[in-house]
């Protein structure tokens, strides 16, 4: 992933602000980075440009060698669908359907149609979770269960990038070392992992940090 | 497909809501279809009451007042209140060649046989001369031309166990003689110029005679020839006898059947509208509980598009979720409407044979498919809605 010169524009009322000036980075495959900085630092919006939620105003982004300037919503959407694992701070798995349906929902849009449910057990099982919590719904797994679900459907599609958003921050410090300490497993086996904390403690696991302060990267 | 299987979810967690809306459907489709069932079934019993013969203009005297029926005011017998015979010449002439045919009418109490009970039936006297005119099919006997004899229509034969060569003694006592049936005539229905089913046709000569009416008639059956219009010699009939004063009140039976079919189709069409309106409520409550559908579910919408789900497939979740409310609710509503046919028509016509006709699948059908149209047409803007969130703003929805 590459960030060349990406400026991020957002027209107010009260006149133009620019989340993002001039940011430019380079993310190699098999790497483990995290973003740092205080709220209102513009982490977001780079969290979004990365995640090809957004597309930059200005400079341009490479994501696996695809310029995603000029993509429209529908192949944006298709890039995330295939390149692009999601972990979130709130887990954000699907109340309606069960462990296993969760994990392989990225597939059956992939594919457009029923998949094999032994590969998302596979997966599952990758991320350690308990056999017998597969057929139940997210609701009546723990944060850390769930967000072992979560992390397996980031990597059902075996994405490029893993994007997370304060992966921990809705666990204690003890599930949430067991949950880090499984993405510093994926990151050995090969994952690509871009982490966006504010925890020092959970910065620390990556092996590179990009620090971001008033749209701007601190060198 | 996962969307499918989601919105099937998302109905039955919300079972109560899904279900009230799909009440409002089945409402909206039982109101529209048993009301189109019951105006068919409507339109259908008249027509099959009435006479559909639309070849007749019939004149009356003109008797003051607001008409007074087809059949009224004929017991007064002041000859004002007649047709004279000179006013029959008079139409005769200015009909030609259409035929004019005078009738008299009253109605009388008789006795069929050695029966002790007396019923009353109408009475016509018409010349024999006409009677072929009159177009009445016999089932039995034939066109009766001694004085003596008369004609029965069915519906009377049928209840008075009456067949040909049967004795009717007219009057009080016999004091109006006796007839003799000598023919029954074809069930023809509800009629402008005789009705026949529930009465005695006698001669023209035997009534005056009888009643002493002399040249005096209570009707005139103008049968117009085929290139004739009613609606003309109506018109002829008026200027040549109303000119000065207003004298005969003249009925175009092809005009009035006209305008019964006209009048009992606009009852049809406005009482389906009115259940339109409830089909119109169910869809305003279908769009409310879709909007709450969405509304609830933009961080779960904000997820889905940001892992990769496409606008397309956020709608088609959306969408299928009216479907499976419109189109349940529809059936049922469906199958209900036919039940409720069948219990207003059995309630309000007496009569549920009218039920099973092409015109109340149709009904069913329209009513079905509207439903159906309006649960789609209601969802597709929520729908439309949900896929257009911005998935940034939808992730960060609490």
């Amino acid at each position: 992933m590459v960030f060349s010169d990406v400026a991020k524009v957002y027209p107010l009322p009260a006149g133009d602000v620019r989340a993002l000036d001039g940011v430019s980075f380079r993310v190699d495959r098999g790497e483990f980075i995290s973003v740092m900085g205080p709220s209102g630092s513009g982490k977001s919006t780079l969290l979004n440009l990365m995640g090809c939620l957004d597309t930059p105003t200005e400079g341009d982004i490479w994501i696996s060698g695809t310029r995603i300037r000029d993509m429209s919503d529908t192949e944006l959407t298709a890039l995330r669908r295939d390149r692009i694992g999601f972990i979130f701070q709130y887990f954000n798995l699907f109340p309606l359907l069960n462990i296993i349906e969760n994990v392989t929902f990225p597939m059956m849009l992939k594919s457009g149609r029923g998949v094999d449910p032994e590969r998302g057990k596979e997966v599952l099982r990758a991320v350690q979770l308990d056999e017998k919590l597969f057929t139940h719904t997210p609701t009546e797994l723990s944060g850390g269960q769930q967000q072992r679900v979560a992390i397996a459907r980031a990597l059902i599609n075996n994405p490029d990038i893993l994007l997370c958003d304060e992966p921990t921050g809705n666990l204690d410090s003890k599930t949430g070392a067991g949950i880090m300490d499984l993405m510093t497993e994926l990151n050995r086996n090969g994952t690509t992992i871009i982490m966006v904390t504010h925890d020092q403690n959970i910065a620390d696991y990556s092996r590179r940090t990009i620090r971001i302060s008033d749209g701007r990267i601190v060198p | 497909m996962i969307f499918w299987e989601i919105a099937k979810r998302n109905i039955r967690i919300h079972f109560l809501r899904s279900t009230l809306a799909m009440l409002g459907i089945v409402i909206g489709v039982v109101a529209i279809a048993s009301m189109g069932i019951l105006g068919n079934s409507m339109v259908s019993m008249v027509s099959d009451s009435l006479s559909s013969v639309g070849d007749s203009v019939i004149v009356y005297p003109y008797t003051g007042g607001g008409g007074g029926g087809f059949h009224g005011g004929s017991s007064g017998s002041t000859e004002n209140m007649k047709i004279t015979d000179q006013q029959f010449q008079q139409i005769k002439r200015v009909v030609a060649p259409g035929i004019a045919i005078p009738v008299h009418s009253t109605s009388e109490r008789m006795k069929v046989g050695v029966s002790k009970d007396y019923i009353v039936a109408s009475v016509y006297g018409v010349d024999p001369q006409y009677l072929k005119d009159l177009n009445f099919e016999l089932t039995a006997g034939s066109l009766n031309n001694a004085n003596s004899g008369c004609l029965v229509g069915s519906a009377f034969a049928k209840d008075n166990n009456i067949k040909v060569g049967s004795r009717i003694s007219m009057g009080t006592d016999g004091s109006k003689g006796t007839l003799r049936v000598t023919g029954i005539i074809k069930e023809r229905g509800m009629s402008f110029d005789i009705s026949t089913d529930n009465a005695v046709i006698a001669t023209q000569d035997w009534f005056e005679g009888t009643y002493n009416t002399g040249k005096y008639y209570d009707e005139l059956v103008v049968k117009v020839k085929r290139d004739q219009d009613t609606a003309n010699v109506k018109t002829i009939i008026e200027k040549q006898m109303n000119k000065r004063d207003k004298v005969v009140m003249v009925i175009d039976s092809k005009a009035t059947l006209a305008t019964i079919y006209e009048t009992f189709g606009a009852i049809t069409s406005f009482v389906t509208a009115i259940g339109g309106i409830s089909m119109i409520v169910a869809g305003v409550s279908i769009f409310n509980i879709m909007m709450m559908s969405v509304n609830e579910r933009i961080k779960e919408i904000g997820i889905m598009r940001s892992i990769g789900t496409q606008k397309k497939e956020v709608m088609s979740m959306f969408v299928y979720e009216a479907a499976i409310i419109g189109v349940i609710g529809s059936v049922v509503g469906g199958i209900l409407s036919l039940l409720a046919g069948y219990a207003i028509s059995a309630l309000m016509l007496q009569s549920t044979k009218y039920l099973w006709t092409l015109s109340t699948v149709s009904s069913i059908a329209g009513g079905v498919g509207f439903g159906i149209v309006v649960c789609l047409a209601c969802g597709i803007y929520p729908a439309w809605q949900a896929a257009n969130l911005n998935p940034i703003d939808a992730l960060r929805h609490e």
